[in-house]
């Protein structure tokens, strides 16, 4: 009896439960992509990504108008989105747009000043998408994997 | 009231503050008035012969400015104009004059159309080839970029087709088609002829840019074509039986054509071109202006790399030449190899150093020297009307321009 009782101690570890290695739980992600929470889909290209930040595409795939907000230019959160999505740094994205502004083909998304005020923009404009910092309070608002 | 409720109370008014909307998300949005503009100021220095403005005593005669304003009216729809006043040398003198003015919808994103006076996508760098603040060079390659051309090939007056196709994993299609003309003004400079007038009945063009699968890559090539139509008068055409009460007439039709490579990446940028221009000149009094019919040869390799956000060095190789057919002319000895026996006047070299500066987001400052050979972009005016065989075969260029944009 003694020995079953210390085979079943043994089979269940050696320390107890609270003692036991705890999974390591995964880092926030850098950045997330949201969109108003009525959004159809629930991932998005990342190709299409860079294309609707750099205004070269301004419709999702069902053809309404896709409306892009950005964050200011010294956040960490847009630096971060810009080399990853973009595959540019700020301030080649910045160049990028000093050739359209000044040819008139098109005008850079406008810039907001936090997460918050991203999540705002996209809850009230549908069709809008933006990024926030990885742990941001997204509310309402859908966060679109990237695919 | 306990921190837990106070806490919790807080953490409640924070997720009702991201949820105040409206019950329906708005549709349509009228986006503020968006403007930007940029002043220029830049002088120029050169050795051997004048060039652009009178730079052998040096020239302040180098300075742009330009305000442009953009209403997004909806998601697809927005208007914009821009104002542009120069002065390089002779050229612009602070004449203040629209710059481009457009309406353009946006149908979708493989369709869409502009109509107004639009800048000209013709090649890399066209619509940019003024704009201080989107390049590393001051002056982009003459070759293809004329500073003092500008006038003729940088904006028509007309309407645009253009869009992205998607090619999936083979990158992107964009296209540009337009059509139109273009108001340019009568530069009058001779003593014995005078132009009385200036028709310029079409000017149709197109390119086609591949956006590669690497990011940065793009290929590419543009089409253009116009005709100019003179009238004019003076001691040079009067009695001549080709001028009829004193007037002559001069057609000339160009065809334009550049193949482009790009690379833009983060930092590195490298860029080549080549083109031909085609000019076919016809006259009412071809004693005075013999029909001729020409093509020149421009290409140039420029690179640049941004080595820390705020240097940015680059550099250039650029060649024109007048006239291919000198090559197989049987009269001259014109080689194609370094341009020998070719004659001075008929081809230009340019080697061209540029270091960038941008103090912060809003000021840059340029400094460039060029090594020139040739005299095939010069002008006689400048230099006291002298031939452009008898100027300075070897000479240099330095410049340095600041620029506020925002």
């Amino acid at each position: 009896m003694a020995l079953l009782l210390l085979a079943l101690g043994l089979s269940r570890g050696r320390f107890p439960a609270a003692a036991r290695a705890q999974p390591v739980p995964a880092p926030a992600p850098v950045f997330l992509i949201v969109v108003h929470g009525d959004h159809p889909e629930e991932s998005i290209d990342g190709r299409f990504l860079g294309r609707v930040f750099l205004k070269k595409s301004t419709t999702w795939p069902d053809g309404s108008p896709v409306r892009p907000v950005d964050q200011r230019m010294d956040s960490r959160v847009r630096q971060r989105f810009s080399e990853q999505v973009l595959q540019r740094s700020v301030i080649a994205v910045r160049n990028y747009w000093q050739q359209l502004i000044f040819t008139g083909r098109a005008v850079p998304p406008p810039e907001l000043d936090s997460d918050e005020a991203v999540i705002r923009y996209v809850l009230r404009y549908r069709g809008a998408v933006g990024y926030v910092s990885g742990t941001a309070n997204v509310g309402s608002a859908k966060v679109l994997k990237i695919r | 009231m306990s921190v837990g409720v106070i806490t919790s109370l807080s953490s409640a008014r924070a997720q009702e503050a991201l949820e105040i909307v409206p019950e329906e998300p708005e549709q349509t949005e009228a986006l503020p008035l968006e403007f930007h503009g940029f002043v220029s100021q830049g002088f120029l220095k050169s050795t051997g012969n004048n060039y652009l403005a009178q730079s052998k005593r040096g020239s302040w005669e180098f300075a742009e400015v330009g305000i442009n304003f953009t209403k997004t009216l909806s998601d697809r729809l927005r208007a914009g104009i821009q104002l542009f006043a120069r002065d390089v040398g002779d050229i612009g003198n602070y004449d203040a004059r629209v710059d481009w003015f457009y309406l353009d919808y946006r149908f979708a994103d493989w369709l869409g159309l502009r109509a107004g006076r639009t800048k000209l996508p013709f090649g890399l760098y066209n619509e940019v080839s003024d704009i201080d603040s989107a390049r590393v060079p001051v002056l982009m390659p003459q070759s293809i970029y004329s500073l003092r051309s500008r006038d003729y090939l940088l904006a028509q007056t007309g309407a645009e087709l253009y869009g992205l196709v998607s090619l999936g994993g083979l990158g992107a299609l964009e296209y540009r088609i337009y059509g139109g003309t273009m108001f340019a003004d009568i530069a009058n400079t001779s003593s014995t002829l005078r132009i009385e007038r200036l028709d310029i009945p079409y000017l149709n063009g197109a390119r086609l840019m591949w956006e590669a699968p690497l990011p940065g890559l793009r290929l590419g090539a543009s089409l253009q074509t116009l005709e100019l139509d003179y009238q004019f008068s003076g001691a040079a055409v009067a009695n001549n039986p080709g001028a009829p009460m004193g007037i002559a007439s001069a057609e000339i039709s160009a065809w334009l054509w550049v193949a482009s490579a790009e690379y833009a990446g983060d930092r590195m940028l490298l860029a080549a071109e080549f083109s031909r221009w085609y000019i076919d000149l016809d006259t009412t009094v071809p004693t005075v202006f013999p029909p001729s019919n020409t093509t020149s040869e421009r290409y140039y390799v420029m690179a640049a790399y941004r080595a820390t956000p705020r240097f940015t060095p680059g550099a250039y190789y650029s060649v024109y030449f007048r006239d291919i057919g000198l090559f197989s002319d049987p009269n001259k000895s014109c080689d194609r190899l370094g341009f020998r026996g070719c004659g001075r006047q008929n081809f230009q070299h340019d080697l061209a150093f540029t270091l960038r500066f941008d103090i912060n987001p809003y000021w840059l400052v340029k400094l460039e020297g060029h090594y020139m050979r040739g005299t095939g972009d010069v002008t006689s005016a400048l230099n006291d009307r002298r031939p452009l065989v008898q100027l300075e075969k070897n000479w240099a260029l330095f410049i340095a321009k600041t620029t506020v944009h925002f």
